[in-house]
């Protein structure tokens, strides 16, 4: 291994490894005080930014267009290779250096925010486990790898909305989330399926797998299915609203910075799939196209600091998703890194919202310009109601996937369960008389939360 | 209490904190035992008098059980160890034979609907009453609440909500019926009036805030702060009863809440009686012996002892270790005073704000220079303003809260500096509508996108170093203004010459005549006792606090100037004072100022410690070493306060010195990232209103209000009641603020700070969809111990009771037992606690204080609250006449 391979090795591994370390003392029982914590995640973060700067360089110097770093094989079987390969060319650069960049910000900036918060300790280790999640996908080259930091990133996301676990607010939209990410995580998986089959690879260190026609409108559309769950497009974008619920820094991190960017690197990485496959890659535009307006026009009607931002961040995540539709890699890469810039400061400032608004108002001399004011002479009051009423309820979207999704399924599912009480479902031919089994279910839900109360 | 159940919050801390207290020997068992004695004492049994039930029942303590875990606790936990012994094994069998499963109490039923409701109406409230911060405004809501929300959800082809089903179709029914929203709510509650009240409680009670706000805003439309619209809790009330009618329609049959295990529940309270049995030493053979009455009486009696009185007596007796604290110490400290003979003049004579904040600056500016003398009053002066500053878009008014300013002030740029001022202006105007834009654009389409591809890689650059540099940030800012925005010289226009020069601001007087200024100074002076031997100069110092990561903007400027900052009220102060014709009708009020005395009026940043004093270009030259030398003390003891104040603070190193902690306040107040900029309020609990020389040189950890009152010169108490009637008020508001968001910081509270979520530009939600959160944050409270402030007045019992009586809001505070009040007899230094009964001598041994050289010597590496100590310097200062 070369040094610049190990070095981009230890780059992606170094916040898993304060993870493990960290949560390692945790289980036994060791809090580690606040400055211990900050001041690794500060030299962790410093050190990997300087890396990752010393790795563009050097591969800018060596005219490498990409460094790659077998791991070996995850297992074979027979002849059949899953390789674990780690690829950092100039797609991923700019991404890693995003992601060590923020979460060492974030990191600092928490060390004040968090301050004396009984989750100190658990923050941090979510923070690291979460840039670790972030640097696999960045770094994975293959979507066997990738799928492993997507899932951590979706566990970490879900943990800190849930950050104030004694409230029930919450806990309901951390479950909400996941939910959703779950759902969507399935096109990850099944697109790294379908590669496996038709392509016999899912790595693309050393060239896409080579999928044509309808395969590539398969693979391409099921990526776009996970992308769109992970960067809340349309029509999963009723979870970013409820994802404001963790602390300011982290909605930050994830739902300014980098978390709802993950989506668009998935699909820029795939490019050469859509590339091959118009209907996926119109489908990408599409669905970047109306996420783009419905953000755009549910976030002008919101009124609250947060809500505000996340919707501003779904409309640009849209055009972003626009852009890579329409095949372009540099503007919106260029497009992404501005857009975490500019959205995780607005973030960090959501809480000294009055204040800045205050100063400017006085500044202004009392006048603030009034907004919206255009739409009203453009708009007779008919439609205008309409379109706000269509923004109150951020677009029908909940609505929509409540009543043609979730209740259907629900109704479904109390139809097996109705079936399997009446013994006419498979499972219910079991020797075992009914109420055993229900005494036993009992029983076993008991103990566990007995286990779960001790 | 009644609150308590109403409102399903804790009106005490847990019985684990005062057992905590107890093992730290911050509530003893002596204090226990003294509130004992007050309470009523019976015969329950022979042989077991009521007393004897508490005391064990309170210490060690009994143990709470609940049907949930006292399976467990039986087999496994505490009891099964406990029940090896024979004896205790017999009692709890005793015990459980003898008693009755109770009756199961009654459960509030979940409101399946309020989940279905809520989001909407939280929604809704937010955008009609946003002030500024959604690009689009409701459409309609001019028309108030209730019709814009009507012809919103009336609207065609829109999808209802899930959960909300048919709503068109009502808010149709009533367009066509063309109701108001009087007759939907009263449609809605039936015609059987007797039910309204309990109905509406509750609809309002099940989320208190938005409609909190509304009933606010429909009583005083002047808070809004922008944008008003027409408000009224009526409007809500209607929305609030369609969308819940609604609601009930769709929702099906909630299956009823599981009712605890009879058994269990009979098995805790055998437990919880074995427990009391346990500890009063009872025996199973005793238990048995009993008639039934006697042991329906005993489980009355250990029963009516819950948890709620067993708190009320452990605060109470967690209150008298406090009490004993402060008024042996300030007996001891008394002891040592006696009023020195001959005077020097002072150097300078500094008036602060009353907030016990201002303490440590006070203490240290003392230390710094023992020739200074300072006063207190409350910081807005007596100057009640309608103030608007020249970057001021409107005047606030500068006052507590319950005065409406009849006077206005502007501040207009000097004559000279005109040009500059234009400059500033328009700059100021070009500043804020590009960072208008930049906001605004980089949430929209079009424009976001094109902004955040090619600038936004820019931001990183503010990001980094707002992050990781907050101090230099600040710094490299002020700069900037200091170079673009360069600030004129102001004047102020307090002057109205003539009755007829009604210059009305908005119905208000502009400025003030001579014999209403010289109103406002003999106000401060007069009852602060100073009224002759002024020193050279004069410093009137208001206060605030600026800090960034605030969502409640507010919460740590000045009480006393309605929660604004207090420095134009100084500026103010000093203006009037130094006035020639003011000063020759002060006299004839006997006041007489030195002719060679001058005022200077100055601001200090709670936050910051920064303190700046304004107009001293007028400051006659003569005039210029006095003044020069009150600057560098006042620097001195700025930074000294700022190291002691530090010393809370967790993050800021133990070994930082003076300057060190500047800097680190200095940052506090410029973090993005800091929900505590400062403490506030949070250590108050004591407040004195008496002379400085008796408090002078003790070391009271910025807990005490101080109130500078001179008993001497008013034998008739008309000052002090003018005093009590200002200070109760504001004192025990902000004592009872705290303790509530102390011990029930959730509810009374609100919460951690971290989540919160600034709405409208009206207030705060945990996260994109809450209540509104009202009361203090955990982050502002944390440290806070909570009791009832102490008042502790120097006057005599007589004088203070003619003084409570004469006012109805210092007796509501006083009767209700809001406040705990002692006084000090002037002469005698005795101290007279006030009881329900009359008033009762200090108890206690006064011993001597501990002696320190400074006040670093006594707080430095300690972080919790400190007793008091003695400060030998000021101390001798202050014996040696001054």
């Amino acid at each position: 291994m070369t040094f610049t391979q190990s070095v981009l090795l230890a780059v992606v591994l170094a916040p898993g490894a304060v993870f493990a370390l960290f949560s390692i003392f945790w289980l036994l029982g060791w809090n580690a005080p606040e400055r211990t914590l900050t001041r690794v995640t500060a030299s962790v973060f410093s050190i990997s930014s300087i890396a990752t700067a010393w790795l563009a360089w050097s591969m800018h110097a060596g005219g490498l267009d990409a460094i790659v770093v077998p791991l070996g094989d995850w297992f074979t079987v027979h002849d059949y290779h899953f390789p674990l390969v780690l690829l950092g060319d100039r797609l991923s650069l700019p991404f890693l250096a995003m992601t060590v960049i923020l979460a060492g910000l974030i990191g600092q900036f928490s060390a004040t925010y968090m301050h004396r918060d009984p989750g100190f300790a658990r923050f941090y280790i979510l923070l690291h486990l979460f840039a670790f999640g972030a640097m696999l996908i960045f770094s994975a080259g293959s979507f066997d790898l990738l799928i492993a930091g997507w899932e951590l990133v979706g566990l970490t996301s879900v943990f800190l909305i849930s950050f104030f676990t004694y409230r029930p607010g919450p806990v309901e939209s951390a479950l909400r989330v996941f939910v959703v990410y779950r759902a969507c995580d399935c096109g990850l998986i099944a697109a790294a399926f379908v590669m496996h089959h038709l392509a016999y690879t899912s790595s693309f260190a050393t060239g896409m797998p080579h999928l044509t026609g309808g395969d590539a409108t398969v693979a391409g559309l099921l990526l776009l299915l996970s992308a769109a769950g992970k960067s809340a497009q349309v029509p999963f974008s009723g979870w970013l609203p409820r994802a404001m619920e963790g602390p300011t820094p982290s909605s930050a991190i994830f739902y300014g910075g980098i978390s709802v960017h993950a989506g668009a690197y998935l699909l820029l990485r795939a490019q050469p799939i859509l590339a091959e496959s118009p209907i996926a890659a119109a489908a990408v535009v599409v669905i970047g196209l109306l996420t783009a307006v419905q953000g755009t026009i549910v976030g002008r009607s919101c009124a609250d600091a947060k809500t505000s931002l996340a919707y501003a961040a779904l409309a640009q995540v849209g055009v972003v998703f626009m852009e890579i539709g329409f095949g372009w890699t540099w503007i919106p890469v260029l497009h992404i890194v501005g857009h975490a810039m500019v959205r995780t400061l607005q973030f960090l400032r959501a809480p000294s919202m009055l204040h800045d608004y205050h100063q400017v108002h006085a500044a202004a001399g009392g006048h603030v310009r009034k907004t919206g004011e255009h739409l009203d002479s453009m708009l007779p009051l008919r439609s205008r109601l309409w379109l706000y009423r269509l923004a109150i309820d951020r677009g029908h979207l909940d609505t929509l996937m409540e009543r043609g999704f979730v209740q259907p399924l629900v109704r479904v599912s109390l139809f097996l369960g109705a079936l399997d009480r009446l013994g006419l479902s498979p499972a219910g031919n079991s020797n075992e008389p009914e109420p055993a089994r229900a005494t036993a279910n009992d029983s076993a839900t008991a103990s566990k939360m007995g286990a779960i109360d001790v | 209490m009644e609150a308590s159940q109403l409102f399903q919050t804790e009106p005490y801390m847990t019985e684990a904190k005062y057992r905590d207290a107890m093992r730290q020997w911050r509530l003893r068992a002596e204090d226990l035992d003294a509130i004992l004695e007050r309470e009523a004492d019976a015969e329950i049994v022979p042989g077991l008098r009521r007393r004897d039930l508490w005391r064990p029942m309170l210490d060690p303590g009994v143990r709470s059980f609940d049907p949930a875990g006292i399976a467990w606790r039986m087999e496994e936990g505490d009891l099964a160890a406990e029940f090896e012994s024979t004896a205790s094994r017999a009692l709890f069998e005793a015990c459980l034979a003898r008693t009755e499963a109770p009756n199961p109490p009654p459960r509030a039923d979940a409101r399946a609907v309020d989940a279905v409701i809520h989001p909407w109406l939280i929604r809704l409230s937010s955008v009609f009453l946003d002030q500024g911060m959604a690009y689009w405004p409701m459409p309609g809501r001019e028309d108030g609440f209730y019709v814009a929300v009507r012809i919103l959800f009336s609207q065609p082809a829109a999808l209802s909500p899930t959960g909300l089903i048919g709503l068109e179709a009502e808010f149709r029914r009533q367009i066509a019926r063309n109701l108001d929203a009087a007759d939907v709510v009263i449609a809605c509650l039936g015609p059987d009036q007797n039910c309204w009240e309990p109905v509406l409680r509750d609809e309002l009670l099940a989320m208190p805030g938005w409609p909190g706000l509304f009933s606010q805003l429909e009583n005083d439309p002047a808070l809004f702060p922008h944008d008003p619209v027409p408000c009224s809790l009526m409007d809500f009330l209607a929305i609030r009863f369609t969308l819940a009618k609604v609601a009930w329609r769709n929702l099906a049959e909630a299956a009823p809440p599981e009712a605890a295990d009879p058994r269990l529940t009979c098995l805790a309270r055998a437990a919880s009686l074995y427990d009391a049995a346990r500890l009063t030493k009872l025996t199973a053979a005793a238990v048995s012996g009993w008639t039934p009455q006697r042991w329906s009486r005993f489980v009355l009696e250990v029963e009516s002892f819950n948890h709620l009185e067993r708190r009320r007596v452990y605060h109470l007796a967690y209150e008298r270790w406090h009490e004993q604290e402060i008024l042996l110490g300030l007996a001891s400290h008394r002891r040592n005073f006696t009023p020195a003979e001959q005077r020097l003049r002072p150097v300078a004579q500094v008036f602060f704000c009353i907030d016990e904040r201002e303490e440590s600056t006070r203490r240290a500016l003392e230390e710094v220079d023992p020739l200074v003398e300072t006063f207190s009053a409350a910081g807005f002066f007596g100057v009640a303003v309608d103030y608007k500053g020249i970057d001021d878009a409107h005047g606030v008014a500068l006052c507590p809260v319950v005065v409406k300013p009849q006077h206005a002030v502007l501040e207009r740029p000097a004559e000279e500096d005109a040009h500059l001022h234009e400059r500033r202006m328009f700059r100021r105007r070009l500043w804020a509508r590009i960072s208008r834009v930049l906001f605004v654009s980089s949430r929209s389409l079009v424009r976001g996108a094109l902004s955040t591809a090619i600038l936004g890689t820019l931001t990183s650059v503010p990001l980094i170093a707002r992050v990781l540099a907050p101090r230099r940030y600040g710094l490299l800012r002020d700069a900037l203004n200091r170079a673009f925005f360069p600030e004129p010289r102001t004047e102020l226009t307090l002057m109205r010459s003539t009755e007829i020069s009604h210059q009305a601001v908005e119905g208000l007087l502009l400025g003030f005549t001579i014999p209403e200024k010289a109103d406002r100074v003999a106000g401060v002076l007069g009852p602060a006792g100073l009224t002759k031997d002024f020193s050279r100069l004069v410093v009137i110092l208001g206060h605030g606090s600026t800090s960034l990561n605030n969502p409640h903007e507010s919460a740590h400027d000045c009480g006393a100037c309605g929660g604004r900052r207090g420095g134009p009220n100084a500026r103010l102060f000093a203006a009037m004072a130094n006035h020639p014709d003011v000063r020759t009708e002060l006299i004839s009020r006997g006041i007489a100022i030195n002719s060679d005395t001058w005022f200077v009026g100055g601001y200090h940043d709670t936050c910051s410690d920064d303190v700046v004093l304004f107009d001293t270009e007028q400051v006659p030259p003569a005039h210029h070493s006095d003044l020069n030398a009150i600057v560098q003390s006042l620097d001195l003891a700025r930074a000294r306060a700022a190291h002691e104040r530090a010393r809370r603070f967790e993050s800021c190193s133990g070994k930082a010195d003076p300057a060190g902690a500047l800097w680190h306040v200095e940052e506090r107040s410029e973090h993005l990232a800091q929900p505590r900029p400062e403490y506030g309020h949070c250590t108050n609990a004591v407040c004195f209103v008496g002379r400085r020389e008796v408090t002078r040189g003790l070391f009271l950890d910025r807990r005490a209000f101080l109130v500078s009152y001179d008993p001497r010169i008013d034998p008739k108490s008309e000052n002090l009641a003018r005093l009590l009637a200002a200070v109760v008020p504001v004192c025990g508001g902000i004592s009872l603020e705290y303790y509530f968001s102390f011990v029930d910081n959730e509810r009374y509270g609100c919460g951690t700070k971290l989540p919160h979520n600034v709405t409208g530009l009206v207030g705060v939600m945990n996260g994109s969809s809450s209540d509104l959160r009202t009361g203090l944050p955990l982050q502002m409270v944390e440290i806070h111990e909570p009791v009832r402030i102490l008042f502790v007045i120097e006057t005599t019992p007589e004088q203070l009771e003619k003084v409570i009586a004469a006012n109805p809001t210092v007796r509501k505070f006083v009767v209700n037992r809001w406040i705990r009040v002692a006084s000090m007899d002037p002469a005698t230094g005795q101290i007279q606690i006030r009881r329900d009964l009359g008033y009762e001598d200090l108890a206690g041994e006064v011993k001597p204080l501990p002696r320190v050289k400074s006040s670093a010597e006594w707080y430095t590496g300690k972080l919790d609250h400190l007793p008091m100590a003695v400060i030998m310097q000021s101390a001798e200062a202050a014996r040696s006449g001054l």
